[in-house]
């Protein structure tokens, strides 16, 4: 090893390692003066990879400054920790001089105060907490000597508005002290070119990319049923294959068990204890809506190697490393290649450790999913991550929140948003609308207008009402959850938070499940819910609202390409092998597509009238397509449309006879128009106005308040739903409400990828199958319960049908 | 939509208010004036022209029927006083003709001088011969009379075949009370029962329908 990083070499040397390649990489280019994104997954020392970097840089200085010198944003608590014992470590052990703190919305006022009268050198953050500090006063002084900024899990944080804050923060950071240099630490997705691009921004600089070119070896087995249900309704299979996970568990040492949702989490703790009562005790339950002491209770336990079994979702994904797991379980569909790597990396965490990960379908077509995932990952298909652009919401916040600290000019705060990716395209005269909105609440002004947020003095834009500045701290983050209720035992000890709506659907009395212990509800005070354990045995599952998450491109391609092989007649897997009963029904009764065919099933129930149409595109796609196409068919005569959509396609379903074969002569998956039809159909609007919900608490027109605590304000609040009505009628031009229509059109309803699909759909030969029994493939999606409605008929035909039906 | 009430004639209008012809009264429920500039106040951007309608339709109304009183059922104004009080003002001085009388809601917290020196009357309730007129139901009416109020911004959830279902704003009729719609259009809806001692009226953008 050379003898340019000493403390590296020291720390190497006494714990007997030889640093990897990538590691000596990350070292010499940090210590060269570059910014950077390092490549490399969790297990294989990515922390000290830019730490020693990092640590080496501040004493090669001639004089070491004191204060912040190097800011590490996680995206999570307990990750967080993670890397604060990590790098207390490197202090602790090798004597050196060099403190790191830890500020997360976890971290004690007292602390905070302490902070505040003197940084640490290294302080372990996340995206939340940064902002938080830009909105005190001195905040310029604060980050004075700040020389790194450490971004960890990029790949996690670029798709999301805590990315944008990143990008925000580093924007203003970097003009505090030029000399930043900026480095992300990233899983492998198919985007990483522009994930640095995204992270560093087009300030110039130096720049690199490092890649640790690891690759972890996989092995994928898929619990499978012993007969094949031919008629799959979603949900139904997953537990009765319980007897197939218990003696997963009991072979292993500990076990992850993902489930995609939290409801799903709660059913399957629930439901393996039931069948196997001797795991009470060493199997616990994880997710983001339990309280935080259970939370780290059951991380510790983890740790300690305590627990035989936990079962989670995506709140143990990421980073932090529990060295007892040595299998995985995922339950339902993976939904994309890079999220089931990053589970299954959760088991065999030693470096040249194999992971193993087991998964378990929920519905029988689901089974095609194991198959289709371990070829792309064999054939490397990896997911990109979209990154945000110009989110006005979390721009406004933003200026609001400099507003409050020491205040800003408008030109400085121009020239530095403009280089980041986020908002590199938006105009002066946008970015101008943006300070008309929060000095004048708008652009149009009347002689009556009482409008206060932010004021201008000589100058520069602040806020001088204490009431304002506390009401913008208490809502500040770009992450916005139902109104959550906090349940609790009367004793007064937390379990967590359920969404409000659940609670109010429950009487005094009436049971349910939740932090795997089974309740009654006692009484509700304001934002409350007693408890205490229920003495009986039935009771109702919560379930959490939240987009459930769409198959990616790449898992959908390989699923239609598996189709076509196992059509080819080739051998192909256990998985494929399991499948063929069901894939004979569906020939008998319908028709099994192959890749270049668009199927299509008529059928007519008591519902009334259905039309199947099977893209296999994700339920994202499938979202826009249906509208698009129940928009296009409704203007041969106006209709009233129900729609359900999953992952492998979507159904119409309507009171009146669908004219399909009509609607295809006139061109009902033609390409021609169709922005504009996307555009026009009512569909959008709805969605928009769905996606506005987070907008509007981001920008600050609509408060949650405190997780806990009540919202004192009433006379304050007004839904997002009545503003997205407001700006629709009054002002058009409202960047926001574009922003809602923009987000759905790119993230909700994948514009780019729904393009490309109608684009390979206009070559697909067009089957149309009518059907006399319902089909294999058609069951799932009668089995949604989500569904979506669009209609162009009257107000005034629409009730009376609806009386007609009553009065029936 | 006419209907009868203790014998009396009421007309249903789709602009969310009642008409008593006998009396030549309108009766309007719920507007909360001033919460868009109130809201603005505080920093939360509605555009001000969000609640012009709300006077627009209520000169229409007044244009249109001529009424004789007018009563307010509570809930006029959002909040405190704010310049909406100079668009309200100038309404109001338009109609010297008109009889107002404001029955006083939980929102209506703005000094009641300034709504006497406008020569409008504020009361808790008002009771005539065959009705109590009140801003919240009355949780309890031996009287024999109807209690018409407004308070709680009913609305209705029609659900149908194919999945098809409608939240509108309507008329309620329980028992001895009938409730009106907000006649505001910064207002929301609270969703009502239905059973076999209930009657609703559904409000559509042009009339009313019985269900």
């Amino acid at each position: 090893m050379s003898d340019k990083y000493p403390i590296a070499n020291e720390w190497f040397s006494r714990s007997g390692w030889q640093p990897y390649d990538f590691q000596i990489k990350t070292w010499d280019a940090i210590l060269s003066g570059y910014s950077g994104l390092l490549n490399a997954p969790t297990g294989y020392g990515k922390t000290y990879a830019i730490w020693f970097g990092v640590v080496q840089q501040y004493f090669n200085k001639k004089k070491q400054p004191a204060g912040l010198h190097c800011l590490w944003i996680t995206p999570l608590r307990a990750l967080s920790k993670e890397i604060h014992m990590a790098t207390e470590r490197v202090s602790d052990e090798l004597g050196i001089d060099y403190t790191i703190g830890l500020r997360t919305g976890d971290t004690s006022n007292k602390e905070r105060t302490a902070q505040k009268k003197k940084m640490p050198n290294g302080l372990i953050t996340t995206p939340e907490s940064v902002h938080l500090l830009l909105a005190q006063k001195g905040y310029a002084d604060t980050f004075k000597h700040i020389e790194f900024i450490v971004v960890d899990e990029w790949h996690e944080l670029m798709g999301t508005k805590r990315g944008v804050q990143i990008e925000l923060a580093i924007s203003r950071l970097r003009a505090i002290n030029p000399k930043l240099k900026v480095w992300g630490i990233s899983a492998t997705i198919g985007n990483l070119e522009e994930a640095k691009e995204v992270l560093l921004g087009s300030a110039p600089q130096k720049q690199t990319m490092i890649r640790a070119k690891l690759d972890k070896k996989i092995i994928i087995e898929t619990l499978l049923p012993d007969v094949i249900e031919k008629y799959p309704w979603a949900g139904h299979l997953g537990i009765t294959l319980i007897d197939k996970i218990l003696p997963v568990i009991h072979q292993s040492n500990s076990t992850l068990i993902f489930t995609n949702t939290r409801s799903q989490c709660e059913i399957w703790y629930q439901r393996l204890l039931q069948y196997d009562p001797d795991l009470a005790g060493i199997i616990a339950l994880h997710h983001g809506s339990l309280s935080e002491e259970v939370r780290q209770w059951v991380e510790e336990a983890l740790h300690e190697g305590k627990l035989k079994a936990v079962v989670s979702t995506s709140s143990l994904d990421l980073g932090v490393d529990f060295r007892p797991v040595d299998t995985v379980v995922q339950i339902g569909s993976p939904k994309g290649v890079a999220r089931f790597m990053q589970r299954a990396g959760r088991s065999g965490h030693q470096p040249g450790a194999t992971s193993k990960i087991y998964f378990l379908p929920t519905h029988s077509l689901e089974i095609i999913e194991g198959s289709a995932i371990r070829y792309a990952i064999k054939e490397h298909l990896i997911e990109q991550r979209i990154p945000y652009i110009r989110s006005f919401d979390v721009l406004i916040q933003y200026l609001v929140t400099l507003a409050v600290s020491d205040g800003f000019h408008a030109d400085i705060i121009y020239n530095e948003i403009v280089q980041t990716h986020c908002y590199e395209s938006v105009t002066r005269d946008e970015f101008d609308w943006c300070l008309a909105f929060i000095t004048q609440g708008g652009q149009l002004l009347d002689n009556y207008d009482e409008f206060h947020k932010v004021v201008i003095e000589d100058g520069i834009y602040k806020v001088t009402s204490r009431r304002i500045a506390m009401r913008h701290r208490l809502n500040m983050g770009t992450i916005v959850s139902e109104s959550m209720m906090q349940v609790k035992y009367l004793g007064g000890a937390r379990l967590g938070a359920i969404e409000e709506w659940f609670i109010s659907r429950l009487k005094p009395g009436d049971a349910f499940w939740f932090a795997g212990k089974h309740v009654e509800l006692i009484s509700v005070k304001e934002m409350s819910a007693f408890v205490r354990k229920s003495t009986t045995n039935k009771g109702l599952f919560p379930s959490w609202q939240g987009g459930k998450m769409p198959l990616s491109s790449q898992l959908s391609k390989t699923i239609r390409h598996r189709l076509n092989e196992y059509q080819s007649g080739a051998k192909l897997d256990a998985e494929m092998d399991k499948l063929a009963p069901l894939f004979e029904e569906q020939k008998r009764r319908s028709h099994l597509p192959h890749e270049d065919e668009l199927l299509i099933e008529t059928a007519k129930t008591r519902d009334g009238y259905h039309v199947f149409f099977y893209p296999f595109e994700g339920r994202n796609v499938h979202e826009g397509l249906s509208a698009l196409f129940a928009y296009r068919i409704a203007q041969i005569k106006p209709m009233s449309f129900s729609i359900a959509f999953n992952d492998y396609g979507f159904e119409l379903l309507s009171d009146q006879e669908i004219p399909l074969e009509e609607a295809l002569a006139n061109g009902l998956l033609n390409n021609d128009n169709l922005t504009e039809d996307m555009l026009a159909c009512v569909n959008i609007t709805e969605m928009a106005k769905r996606k506005f919900r987070d907008i509007a608490h981001i920008a600050g027109l609509v408060f949650s308040g405190y997780p806990g605590k009540p919202v004192k304000a009433r006379h304050m609040q007004a839904s997002s739903q009545l503003f997205f009505s407001v700006f629709s009628d009054n002002e058009k031009n409202n960047l926001l409400l574009q922003q809602a229509y923009d987000e759905v059109l790119t993230f909700q309803m994948e514009q780019v990828r729904t393009l490309q699909s109608m684009e390979r759909i206009q070559h697909q030969k067009v089957v149309i199958q009518h059907l006399e029994k319902l089909s294999p493939f058609c069951f799932p999606i009668l089995a949604e319960r989500f569904r979506e409605k669009l209609s162009n008929e009257k107000l005034e035909d629409r009730l009376q049908k609806l009386i007609k039906q009553l009065e029936k | 939509m006419r209907i009868q009430l203790q014998n009396c004639e009421f007309i249903l209008l789709p602009e969310k208010a009642l008409y008593r012809p006998d009396e030549s009264l309108l009766v309007i429920a719920d507007v909360h004036l001033g919460k868009a500039r109130h809201f603005r106040s505080e920093g939360i951007a509605i555009p001000a022209s969000a609640q012009n309608g709300d006077y627009e339709k209520l000169r229409t109304l007044f244009d249109k029927f001529h009424p004789f009183k007018v009563y307010f059922l509570g809930d006029l104004f959002h909040s405190r006083l704010n310049n909406d009080w100079q668009l309200f003002e100038s309404l109001i001085n338009q109609y010297p003709h008109i009889t107002f009388t404001l029955v006083k809601g939980n929102h209506d917290i703005i000094n009641k001088t300034l709504f006497q020196q406008l020569h409008i009357q504020v009361v808790n309730h008002i009771e005539d011969k065959c009705f109590i007129y009140s801003h919240e139901p009355l949780k309890e009416n031996a009287s024999g009379k109807v209690n018409i109020a407004g308070h709680i911004h009913p609305g209705i959830h029609l659900s149908g075949k194919a999945n098809q279902s409608l939240r509108l704003p309507c008329f309620y009729s329980t028992g001895t009370t009938f409730i009106l719609p907000a006649f505001g259009s910064l207002t929301g809806l609270f969703m009502m029962d239905r059973n076999n001692d209930t009657e609703v009226y559904v409000v559509l953008p042009d009339n009313i329908k019985k269900i």
